[in-house]
């Protein structure tokens, strides 16, 4: 997982099937000190973040596991970047 | 996922047999989180028929498979979505470190507005003059 925070929200009508129901954001990649790098990706958010929230992003199997549980098959779920926490402080 | 730009298409005639009615495109990243693509393109196969010029959500990994449709598929990139519009705040495109490929990006777009919130719309000859978009 990284740590990022939230800048935006991805709208895109003509898109795969998979991705109906998806909200897709924005989020800039932080470096070590939590400062944005101005790397983005765009990640599946199920946990309602913000504009401005820093977030952690997980990718690859655990981004399916955020969007559904089990690791076994949920391997056609569209997802490879999915927020798994917003967070709230980090030292 | 990441957002690029869709620069051209690739013709294979010989190619593996579960490729043959997948359209690749090539596809300039605006943004970057694997090292294995700091050759600052990839192919891509394409679900929503897309076109060149077009901003693009592509997908890596085993979800690009699913969707070129199945687990044995020789692919590891798709475009699941083609942009209409990105609410945008802050000022991640001034951050250190913001690469050339986002600043041209948004420089490309027209009508950005630097600053506590902008949005950009992608430049599609068929949709321009609608307004939303």
């Amino acid at each position: 997982m990284i740590r990022g925070t939230v800048i935006g929200h991805v709208w895109a009508t003509r898109k795969a099937r998979g991705l109906d129901g998806q909200t897709l954001l924005l989020v800039a990649a932080c470096d070590a000190e939590g400062r944005t790098t101005g790397r983005l990706v765009v990640a599946s958010d199920t946990l309602d973040a913000r504009a401005g929230e820093d977030v952690t992003v997980a990718f690859g199997s655990g981004a399916r596991n955020v969007l559904r549980p089990g690791a076994a098959d949920n391997k056609d779920v569209l997802c490879d970047a999915a927020i798994a926490a917003i967070v709230e402080g980090a030292e | 996922m990441i957002l690029g730009r869709v620069i051209g298409h690739v013709w294979a005639a010989r190619r593996d047999a579960r490729l043959q009615r997948a359209k690749l495109l090539v596809i300039r990243p605006h943004a970057i989180y694997e090292p294995a693509f700091a050759t600052r393109h990839l192919v891509a196969t394409d679900d929503v028929d897309a076109g060149v010029g077009d901003d693009v959500i592509v997908c890596l990994g085993a979800p690009a498979r699913a969707s070129a449709g199945g687990n044995d598929m020789p692919v590891d990139a798709a475009v699941l979505g083609v942009v209409d519009r990105i609410d945008w705040q802050g000022d991640a495109m001034e951050a250190p470190g913001a690469g050339p490929g986002i600043k041209r990006a948004l420089d490309g777009v027209g009508e950005l507005a630097r600053g506590e919130s902008a949005s950009f719309a992608r430049r599609a000859p068929s949709r321009e003059g609608s307004g939303t978009l």
